[in-house]
């Protein structure tokens, strides 16, 4: 009888714990907004828009695309995907499926989603006022603006994409959008922008560093530079000149730092030639660690690893003091000491034999490169096979021992400048025919004073010299603006890409003598006419054959 | 937003789905009961019945269930073989079964019988455990595989998975990585039948989810494997990869208590399968591999001569790992009075880590209690099991230590003459450093395991059974990166911590009555039950940096790493960020019908609701059927019955599914991302406030289960006089609503699947399989008067074909490295694609006239490709499928012989069909650089004096000569993967009795065993069990290269007594 009992009182038990167990079917997450009211959160709103600054660019893209032009050589594959394999002897190889050419088409289209999401969504919050929404709108135009105009230099036609479509399904038949509609569409975005978005000094303390009228301004006349038609030069011009001489309105950019390493200096983030950046943060918040991969191994560098090593090539480009490119008569330059007397922004941007180096904790060492220099025998050889830099340079520019911990930096990476300004309005009035010693006085001289130049005849209007204005300009630009990942477009749109682009790319002067006058060999590249615009990547065209006819050439 | 939505018509069942939702489920249960509790019947007058049960060999049998025939009395005889029990009357027929042994029937009269049971040379007579019970093996009409626990005993493996390999056909197990705590098992069923997650549902007495790796292998009775629909079903919406079931031993009724202990402890040595050229002649061939490219040699001849004088570095792979003991020691204590059973064990285990340095390796605790007490018509069985782990790992991955390790000339070092660590130009991570001085990774996990279960029985007839199970897990781990600064390296900058916590807990309540009757010829069961599963995970983490270089602890400088864009993964997090919860409702039943033992039919039927799925889609219904006929009980048959031996056919239908998806993709979300950018600026500094993003998810609301569609055909047949039995199976399955990934979204849409870069998108049911293959298992017992043999072999194919893909597309094309992964319809589920190479450029004539690349200038010494479509140009439209890598014609082996107290084992397993890529350093000689050496299976290269080579020219990465030989995807780096392995040996001695009862003992057993003893292959570069594909086959796999921990060959003994 007891066990009777005994027995029902369990089994009520059971079905007690398996009704109490019986789990409630609609669950939700408990860390995330859902789309029924994201958008009505004022901080969300803000969120998003962040999301889009987010995806502007990286530092992979900013570094490792200067290893695509000739200024540098990337041994190892990186993150974005092997830039050897674009601009090294494979070159003649590449073939439409390369990943690094699927990264960018993908990186650039999901930077437009956030913004299309933004501009779609932003306006079901009435709580934001109607001047910072549109404001923000325009940022975000800028941003989207800035995605295209990056496409459409590496693709030229691409699906034009500016709203959310739900239905994956209905997008799959997109074609090309003609590169001239493209432009269209990101001129007439600038142009919106640049109405809505105010100056730098309107923005309060805690939103300096968004996206300004001159910033916007200064963008389009990349956008039109890049064109390179005379209509566009004048554009450029008119532009330029706006910037230059209405800064109540646009801002106030000319106050030119110091020194040239100044503008990259981790204390000085945002200064006066800033007009946009990237944004980093100290303590790990946001970093980046490519420079520690660029630096000498007894820095020493993240792993005693070289990813990426300026060129020859590029060390020979660099001026002398006197102004005189190193292979015109009386520029004074010695190849048994081809280091000494150069354009004061060489050892600023590069780190070469026998340089001096600082460590983080403020004392020097010199770094020795050339092979069986070293007089410490058992300290590795900075230059060789291996993982050490194959040319036997390394870069200095954005590397600031005080930025740096963990191997990591974040200074801030400045995609638009003030000397980019004044580089593109010299450019443009010599493209015109226009170039005289007042538009020199105006662009080139602030800039070599500013970059330490003292020799006059560096500093003055070369009137008869032996190379071309448009030698003296282009290499000016090639100079000031190394490692800041806009010579790959330059070359390109010079169309010099086939000429600086083929054949050996070499390193120091240890090699044997007889081979290439004794510059060490480092790789041999090829430039085909096809490589001035990327394919479509492979892959997207099997998944949506309106993509056809791919690129010529590919 | 807008979300598109479109109308479902998946549902299978609206009526269904109405009467059953959510919460009526126990409403329907509670009716079941009350049925029940109403139907108790009286009960009878009775007679006492006494006996003893004895094997042929009229030796006692303990443990033979003894039951009266239509009734619940039953008992089981003790260690003398004895019995008692109290029977309704004389003519009662007591049924007697036993494991192993052919059942028997007798009747009860006046007690004090002896019977004598007949060992079962074929299985039929064997109960093997289904879902949700157990069938008499005779009535079982599904493919369903039982692997007993002396295949598991006696294996000097890790884990349940390592000592499945090779047990049953179709259960295929790939061992991919070998370290401890994290190497890495492949293991499905049947090979791949979709290209979402293969990994089968794992039972363990009952409870789902379980973990294979965490339970002991000497607790084991038995591992069921459910392979078809027929078998699986019952377990619907989780049971398309099959079903492992799990059984724990159990004590039993009337057996007096024994105690046993085995033991073993064994040596692990490294197996290296590549190895690094003399330093010097790494030297020599570097100069050539830059001459070649047209450049500058790097050595000179004084230097290399230096090298051969000095002799060979140390910077090897066996200078970093070492023989490591493992061990294992398991008690177990287990008996039973007349009510009451109860199995008690305690195991430990220990495989210490090949790899040198502070003690690495996994340990392992394991406590068990499996009980069981009988209080008249209630059964309450109790399972409480506990697994301590005890992990101790590097502070990095293997997979680095390894290759860092392997790819640098021998030209160097780990340490100079006063052991201070080096580093060289090669690699500048220095894998002794790091294992030995670079911190560690230590990981405490708890697991309780508990199943409660009641079992009341109103009749003979009727009998429900409440079960109320769980897992709970506690897993911690906490890792120290120390700050190594060496010549020429540096490790550990960080000065990294951190500690991570996660919980989870799944509890599964079950109620299921079960009805069981025969009258006449026929035999009926019927199984109803309703289940609910539940399951919450939740984690945190702690990450510190910049800790003190001495002892890891906060001080000066130290910083919590703050989340950010880049290490969503490593950032310090806080339980609500890191939590999901799922439940799934279900109600199931089985039916089966036998008529006059020769006729079998059963039906399975599993009704899933799923919280995963939006409403609704949420409920699934899995059915299966299945029939069997006993032909050779048939009358017309009994010739050959009496000549040949058994036969029989099987057949079943049905539909499975899976729900392989993560939580809350039916619902669009934001999520918040920490520190993604920086706005403002304090005069002068560099004071940025840092701002979080919102990324978008987006719901898929059509989201539904997948299915599989299967039949299952098979046949069992026995051979002289039952000492030969063979079984076969035909399978074939279609998967359909696939749940994954899709890969046609364009990338100018913007956001893409969970996989890729720029994740965003939800799963989708986007493709369909199609999966087929046979199994064949056959045994044959040979009884000598000397020594007792005993073969098994079994051997399965497996094809997969893709059906559909998602967007209705023919074919994706991944490039992955050097190399093509093609999905593509009609084909298997992922396949090679590249260029066929037509041998080495040997004359100046043919390089000339044949057909190149455009732009490549290939030299004598490189490789000639097959022009395909004879155009006379190299281009992408000569690549072929090279292969396929899916492993067909796998089989196992074993051989038994026993020769009075000697026994042997050997247990053969492998692939017979396999292809495989290798790629990186192991194939591509200096590879993009950053490998420094060649290995000497390389050597045997073109040069001038060498031109009847096995490999083309050497050259640097960026050569012609490089991009034509190495930088295409291409024949050259695939290899036949099809392998032989002996997996296993052991070779015993047990005392023989008459010495046993003076030690009064019941059992002494010792032997020696050995474990990976031989393999034999045509690929000898790595081990060809390696594979780049997870169970997912993910299409982002990387290629095998040379990083994986060797494979331990492992040489040892045990012992195992019972008193």
């Amino acid at each position: 009888m007891l066990s009777k009992l005994l027995n029902k009182t369990i089994f009520i038990l059971v079905v007690i714990v398996i009704i109490s167990s019986c789990k409630k079917m609609d669950l939700k997450p408990v860390d995330r907004f859902t789309d029924e009211n994201f958008w009505l959160v004022n901080g969300n709103v803000s969120n998003a828009l962040n999301t889009c600054y987010q995806r502007i660019f990286n530092s992979q893209r900013f570094f490792y695309n200067e290893a695509l032009s000739d200024n540098a050589y990337a041994q190892l594959d990186v993150n974005v995907g092997t830039p050897s394999a674009i601009a090294s002897g494979n070159d003649g190889l590449f073939t439409p499926d390369l990943a690094r050419i699927l990264s960018d088409w993908g990186f650039y289209y999901n930077g437009i989603y956030a913004c299309n999401l933004f501009l779609e969504n932003v306006d079901q919050n009435q709580s934001i006022d109607l001047n910072t929404k549109n404001r923000m709108k325009a940022e975000a135009r800028f941003i989207r603006a800035f995605h295209y105009f990056r496409l459409m230099n590496w693709f030229g036609d691409v699906p034009l994409i500016t709203n959310i479509e739900p239905d994956i399904d209905a997008v799959k038949n997109t074609a090309r959008t003609p590169k001239a509609e493209v432009l269209n569409f990101v001129l007439s975005e600038l142009d919106a922008a640049i109405t809505d978005l105010p100056k730098k000094e309107d923005y309060a303390g805690a939103d300096k560093g968004r996206v300004t009228k001159a910033a916007a301004k200064t963008l389009k006349a990349r956008v039109l530079l890049y064109q390179g038609t005379p209509a566009t030069y004048a554009q450029v011009i008119t532009i330029c000149e706006d910037l230059m001489n209405n800064q109540a309105t646009n801002g106030t950019y000319n106050t030119l730092q110091p020194t040239y390493s100044s503008v990259f200096a981790l204390n000085n983030e945002l200064n006066a030639e800033v007009i946009f950046d990237l944004t980093y943060i100290g303590a790990n918040v946001r970093v980046y660690d490519e420079p520690s991969r660029f630096i000498p191994i007894s820095a020493p560098a993240q792993n005693s690893e070289n990813y990426n090593a300026p060129t020859q090539e590029l060390v020979n480009s660099y001026v002398m003091a006197n102004g005189k490119a190193i292979t015109e008569s009386g520029s004074g330059y010695n190849e048994n000491i081809p280091y000494a007397g150069r354009d004061p922004r060489f050892s600023a941007t590069i780190v070469h034999d026998q340089a001096v180096w600082t460590n983080p904790n403020g004392s020097t060492q010199i770094i020795y490169i050339k092979p069986g220099s070293d007089p410490n025998p058992s300290r590795l050889n900075e230059q060789g096979s291996g993982l050490h830099t194959p040319t036997g340079y390394y870069w200095k520019k954005y590397f600031d021992p005080a930025s740096v911990s963990d191997n990591r930096s974040h200074i801030n990476l400045i995609l638009l400048r003030w000397s980019d300004v004044l580089l593109m309005y010299a450019e443009a009035k010599n493209a015109l025919g226009q170039f005289n010693t007042a538009v020199w006085d105006l662009t080139i001289k602030p800039v070599r004073t500013r970059a330490g130049f003292t020799d006059a005849l560096a500093l003055n209007y070369p009137g008869n010299s032996t190379r071309t204005m448009t030698d003296v300009i282009r290499n000016e630009r090639r100079s000031e603006l190394a490692l800041e990942s806009l010579r790959i477009d330059d070359i390109r749109r010079w169309k010099i890409a086939e000429t600086v682009m083929n054949g050996w790319v070499h390193g120091g002067k240890w090699g044997p003598p007889a081979i290439d006058n004794g510059y060490v060999r480092v790789t041999e590249r090829r430039w085909l006419p096809k490589h001035y615009l990327w394919p479509v990547p492979a892959i997207e065209i099997q998944k949506d054959a309106k993509l056809l006819p791919q690129n010529p050439g590919w | 937003m807008k979300i598109y939505k479109r109308q479902n018509t998946r549902l299978l069942n609206p009526l269904l789905r109405n009467i059953i939702y959510h919460g009526k489920i126990t409403g329907l249960l509670i009716i079941l009961n009350f049925v029940a509790l109403t139907s108790i019947l009286a009960q009878n007058s009775t007679v006492s019945v006494t006996g003893k049960v004895v094997d042929a060999a009229n030796a006692p049998l303990a443990g033979v269930t003894v039951q009266v025939k239509k009734s619940n009395i039953s008992t089981t005889t003790d260690t003398a073989g004895s019995f008692s029990l109290t029977a309704p009357n004389r003519n009662a027929v007591l049924v007697f079964t036993y494991v192993g042994f052919d059942g028997q029937e007798m009747i009860a009269g006046n007690g004090n019988l002896t019977v004598q049971l007949k060992a079962a040379s074929n299985s039929l007579g064997e109960v093997v455990v289904v879902g949700y019970g157990t069938q008499k093996r005779v009535s079982v009409t599904g493919a369903v595989d039982r692997v007993g626990s002396a295949v598991i005993e006696d294996r000097p493996v890790a884990n349940v998975t390592q000592a499945l390999q090779g047990t049953s056909p179709g259960l295929i197990i790939q061992q991919r990585l070998f370290q401890p705590v994290s190497g890495a098992l492949n293991i499905n069923i049947r090979g791949l039948g979709t290209i979402n997650n293969n990994d089968p549902l794992i039972v363990i007495d009952g409870i789902i989810g379980g973990d294979l790796n965490l339970i002991n292998p000497a607790d084991i009775d038995n591992v069921s494997v459910l392979k078809d629909a027929g078998a699986a079903a019952i377990y619907g919406s989780r049971s398309a990869n099959g079903v492992i079931l799990v059984t724990t031993k159990k004590g039993r009724k009337n057996q007096k208590s024994a105690v046993s202990y085995s033991g073993m402890y064994g040596i692990q040595t490294p197996r290296y399968t590549f190895k690094q050229v003399d330093g010097w002649k790494n030297a020599e061939y570097k100069n050539i591999s830059l001459i070649n490219s047209g450049r500058p040699v790097q050595y000179t001849a004084a230097q290399i001569d230096a090298f051969k004088q000095q002799g060979n570095g140390t910077w090897r792979l066996e200078n970093i790992m070492q023989n490591a003991p493992q061990q294992s020691h398991n008690i177990t204590v287990s008996g039973g009075g007349a009510n009451n059973t109860f199995f008690i064990s305690a195991g430990y285990f220990d495989q210490r880590s090949m790899f040198v340095g502070p003690d690495y390796g996994a340990k392992r605790f394991n406590f068990r209690l499996n009980q069981s007490t009988t209080i008249n018509k209630f059964t309450l069985t109790t399972i409480l099991s506990y697994v301590k782990g005890i992990y101790k790992e590097p502070s990095t991955g293997t997979e680095g230590l390894v290759i860092d390790a392997t790819r640098v000339p021998l030209i160097y070092s780990f340490e100079d003459a006063n052991g201070n660590y080096l580093g060289n130009s090669v690699s500048g991570s220095n894998s002794k450093a790091i294992l030995e001085k670079g911190g560690y990774q230590n990981s405490n996990n708890d697991e309780i395991n508990g199943n409660f279960t009641g079992e009341y029985a109103f009749n003979s007839h009727f009998k429900v059974r409440g079960v109320f199970g769980g897992v709970v897990r506690a897993n911690t781990q906490f890792q120290r990166q120390v700050n190594l600064v060496y010549n020429g390296g540096n490790y550990g900058n960080d000065r990294r911590i951190y500690d991570e916590n996660a919980k989870s807990l799944f509890t599964n309540v079950q109620l299921l009555g079960e009805y069981t009757n025969n009258w006449g010829k026929h035999d009926l069961t019927v199984l109803v039950g309703g289940t609910n599963e539940s399951y919450r995970f939740e984690r945190n983490r702690v990450q510190k940096q910049a800790t003190d270089s001495l002892l890891g602890i906060p001080t000066t400088g130290t910083t919590i790493t703050v989340p950010n864009a880049d290490n969503a993964a490593t950032n310090t997090f806080n339980s609500n960020s890191n939590t999901s919860e799922s439940s799934l409702n279900s109600l199931l039943a089985r039916i089966s019908y036998g008529y006059d033992d020769k006729y079998f039919i059963e039906g399975n039927f599993r009704y899933d609701g799923s919280s995963n799925f939006p409403k609704d889609s949420r409920w699934g219904f899995f059915p299966s059927i299945g029939a069997k006929w006993r032909i050779s009980e048939e009358n017309f048959m009994a010739g050959y019955k009496a000549k040949v031996g058994d036969l029989m056919l099987r057949a079943t239908y049905g539909i499975l599914g899976s729900q392989g998806v993560d939580p809350y993709q039916f619902i669009s979300s934001f999520r918040t991302n920490n520190n993604v950018y920086g706005f403002g600026n304090a005069t002068g500094g560099t004071a940025q406030n840092p701002v979080s993003g919102g990324q978008i998810f987006v719901a898929n609301q059509d989201l539904t289960w997948e299915k599989a569609e299967s039949y299952n055909l098979g046949l069992d047949a026995t051979f002289f006089n039952r000492k030969l039995n063979f079984s076969f199976e035909y399978y074939h399955k279609l998967t359909d609503d696939i749940l994954g990934n899709r890969e046609d979204v364009p990338g100018f849409y913007g956001i893409g699947p969970a996989n890729s870069a720029y994740t965003g998108l939800p799963t989708y049911n986007i493709s369909s399989v199609m999966s087929k293959g046979w199994e064949a298992t056959i045994s044959y017992d040979l009884k000598g008067k000397l020594f007792t043999h005993s073969f098994m072999a079994n051997i399965a194919d497996n094809q997969n074909e893709l059906r559909t893909l998602s967007g209705n597309v023919q074919e994706y094309e991944f490039k992955r490295e050097e190399f093509w992964f093609v999905r593509r319809v009609g084909l298997p589920i992922t396949t090679y694609r590249g260029y066929v190479t037509n041998g080495l450029y040997q004359t100046t004539d043919e390089l000339n006239k044949y057909p190149k690349f455009t732009g490549n200038n290939p030299d004598l010494g490189d490789l000639k490709y097959v022009d395909q479509n004879g155009d006379g140009k190299i281009d992408p439209a000569d690549r072929v499928m090279l292969g396929n890598p899916f492993p067909r014609y796998t089989f196992g082996f074993t051989y038994n012989v026993a020769f009075k107290g000697f026994d042997a084992t050997l247990f053969i397993q492998g692939v017979g069909k396999r292809d495989a890529l290798i790629r990186g350093e192991l194939i591509e000689a200096y590879h993009y650089g950053y490998s420094g050496t060649m290995y000497e299976h390389q050597e045997d290269f073109w040069r001038p004096d060498n031109t009847d080579a096995k490999w083309p020219r050497i050259a640097e990465n960026g050569s012609n000569s490089n991009n034509n030989n190495y930088k295409i995807g291409s024949d050259i780096y695939l290899f036949n993967a099809a392998y032989g392995r002996l997996k296993n040996i052991s070779i015993g001695y047990s005392l023989p009795a008459s010495i046993l009862a003076k030690l009064h003992m019941q059992r002494a057993r010792i032997y020696l065993n050995g474990q990976n003893l031989l393999t034999v292959s045509r690929q000898k570069i790595i081990d060809p069990e390696q594979s780049e594909f997870n169970n997912r086959v993910d299409i982002n796999s990387g290629a095998n290269s040379a990083r994986s921990y060797p494979t331990p060959v492992y040489y040892g003994m045990g012992l195992d007594i019972t008193f």
